[in-house]
């Protein structure tokens, strides 16, 4: 007992929970606005008045609850918009994947078949805990700024293993089974390049930002130092080129021309890059049908309507039903002739349903809580506390942003279609899931309280006292 | 109209309502924040810029910040030195009060201009006005914040 006593005001002194009173009521909004699209979803399908999926909704706003108050036990003075809006943005998904047919994905587990939106809540607890888990437990940023090398190669292994031992889904080779593991690989390496650039760029920003090689009037950064960026980003972006995951590519390489800019603020790098990805899809074009397939159908969908262009022709259908304020959840077109009008809709079409469901008031809001995400991932890069830390929150929250943009405009027939997936929103576990290491890693970022960053060192600063000795 | 149908269309709009209302919770949450950064460290009152100096000296271009009680003279603890050989010791003393900017000659041996024309006591100072100090003329510009 005495031993006890001894060590229990210790553990007390260190126990300071804050209060996140911000967070707390932002919470209580999501959690209504999830009762309320639950009570709107039982009214419409049922005709009484039930919420639907209940349940469900009531299991994830707790699993919110829970990762709240452990933040607000550990004390972490960490943002407190980030994660009622994603929670809000992963509330919607799971919304949706109630509302949609439940037989869309199953899975058996044990003696039990889990259906869409159960399978959907199981991956939203396990990413809520991962946020939590990284907000509360990280404290320090040396295993990602000391082992950038590492992580890259980690990331091209990833992507090789995918090559060996990939599973062909859909005409692409994207998903990576290991026993009754599956997933898909490109999400992972998204995070890993970012890791990786912002720890390159932190080291050698000086140089790119003074040095240059100058090919006749070009003035370009010095080579000597881009070349490891460029084949990181040349061999992820090949590699996910070869196995079809074209909006993987796109999204590398927009990472890459973003955060080049944010460490050395130079736009005529940027539109140098620009240019040079505008060349590569065009060779791109020329060399794989099924991106010819793709922009053919971007141009004219309706060329083809029962074919190739049938999903984008009843996703802007969707939208067009759905008009300013949508036709209510769970009102949407149901299936047609025994299938969904749009197939693709749980993973890569989420946002035609809340087009049509919610209306262009339903779409606007959910874009405008992505602007959010990126919103407070600049901020926190704004108050980091060095390079690194900075370029890391930035990477981060435009990853998110980047890949939200290049989805939705696929959807809305902006943009050629490539199927990645709506962050947060859109079913699928590898996609939640890293998003959630997302989230979780700006978190950690942004507490005040965060271990400070070791001091910069330059190849001069630890020469100088060596040579000192000698003589 | 039937009841049911009524409730469920206030409900529907009520979902709207409420994602809105969640956006509109967050936008206060960021304003608050961006409030605060703009009083942090970096942020001025007002800054004056050196638009004329024949001795170089302040060169100009060069931006000084502006704070609440702004001291102006060849002192070396004035807020802003001004080394040149026709401004005094104490010249004269730039303040912001309430919402306004004044300046006052402090008793120099050649005066102190604004716009061009000699001041006498406390005078109030626009935001573009242009001080002359000695031969070094000074433009209040609005600060960063």
């Amino acid at each position: 007992m005495t031993a006890a006593a001894a060590v229990a005001p210790r553990g007390l002194a260190r126990f300071r929970p804050r209060t996140r009173r911000r967070e707390l009521v932002l919470l209580v909004i999501v959690a209504v606005t999830l009762a309320v699209g639950g009570l709107s979803l039982g009214m419409t399908r049922t005709g009484t008045t039930t919420v639907e999926g209940g349940a469900l909704l009531a299991i994830y706003v707790v699993a919110l609850l829970i990762v709240h108050l452990a933040q607000s036990l550990a004390g972490r003075r960490t943002d407190q918009v980030l994660l009622p809006t994603v929670g809000m943005l992963g509330g919607i998904g799971l919304l949706l994947m109630i509302r949609l047919p439940q037989g869309l994905v199953t899975q058996q587990v044990g003696g039990l078949t889990l259906g869409l939106g159960q399978l959907q809540l199981v991956w939203l607890c396990i990413g809520l805990g991962i946020v939590g888990m990284l907000g509360i437990v990280v404290r320090s940023d040396a295993w990602l700024r000391m082992y950038k090398y590492t992580w890259a190669a980690a990331g091209i292994a990833l992507l090789l293993l995918v090559f060996v031992l990939g599973v062909d889904q859909n005409g692409s080779r994207l998903t990576l089974v290991i026993g009754p593991f599956s997933g898909q690989p490109s999400e992972l390496l998204k995070v890993i390049l970012v890791v990786f650039l912002a720890g390159y760029l932190a080291e050698y920003r000086p140089l790119l930002a003074t040095e240059r090689t100058s090919i006749g009037p070009l003035s370009l950064p010095p080579l000597p130092y881009l070349l490891p960026m460029l084949a990181m980003v040349g061999l992820s972006a090949g590699v996910v080129i070869v196995q079809k995951d074209l909006g993987a590519a796109l999204l590398f390489y927009a990472i890459f021309l973003v955060m080049l800019y944010i460490a050395t603020g130079r736009a005529a790098w940027v539109a140098l890059g620009i240019v040079l990805g505008a060349i590569a899809s065009v060779g791109l074009y020329l060399a794989f049908p099924t991106v010819q397939e793709r922009v053919s159908v971007w141009i004219d969908p309706f060329a083809d309507p029962l074919g190739a262009g049938f999903q984008i022709v009843q996703a802007l259908h969707a939208f067009a039903r759905g008009g300013l304020f949508g036709v209510g959840l769970g009102a949407g077109l149901p299936e047609i002739a025994g299938r969904l009008p749009i197939p693709a809709v749980h993973t890569d079409f989420p946002l035609a349903a809340i087009g049509e469901e919610l209306g262009l008031a339903g779409v606007l809001a959910v874009l405008a809580l992505y602007l959010v995400v990126v919103e407070r991932g600049l901020r926190i890069a704004a108050s980091a506390a060095d390079a690194f830390r900075a370029l890391l929150a930035a990477g981060l929250a435009l990853v998110v942003g980047l890949q939200a943009f290049v989805i939705a405009a696929g959807d809305l027939k902006l943009i050629p279609l490539t199927g990645i997936t709506l962050p947060y929103v859109s079913y699928g576990g590898s996609s939640l899931l890293v998003n959630s290491v997302v989230v979780g890693l700006l978190l950690a970022l942004s507490d005040r309280g965060i271990e400070p960053p070791p001091p910069p060192r330059t190849r001069g600063a630890i020469m100088r006292p060596l040579r000192g000795r000698r003589g | 109209m039937d009841p049911f149908v009524l409730a469920l269309w206030a409900i529907r709009l009520a979902l709207l309502g409420l994602l809105w209302l969640f956006l509109f919770g967050v936008a206060r949450v960021l304003m608050r924040d961006v409030r605060r950064a703009a009083g942090e460290v970096g942020a001025e009152l007002g800054r004056l810029v050196v638009v004329a100096s024949p001795d170089g000296q302040p060169p100009v271009g060069a931006i000084f910040a502006v704070d609440a009680v702004t001291t102006l003279g060849r002192d070396l603890a004035s807020t802003i030195v001004i080394p040149d050989a026709f401004a005094s010791t104490e010249h004269a003393v730039i303040t912001y009060r309430g919402r306004a900017w004044f300046i006052e000659d402090r008793g120099s041996t050649n005066g102190t201009y604004v716009n061009g024309s000699l001041i006498e006591g406390v005078v109030p100072l626009a935001v573009g006005d242009e001080v002359q100090v000695g031969r070094v003329r000074l433009r209040l510009d609005r600060g960063r914040r």
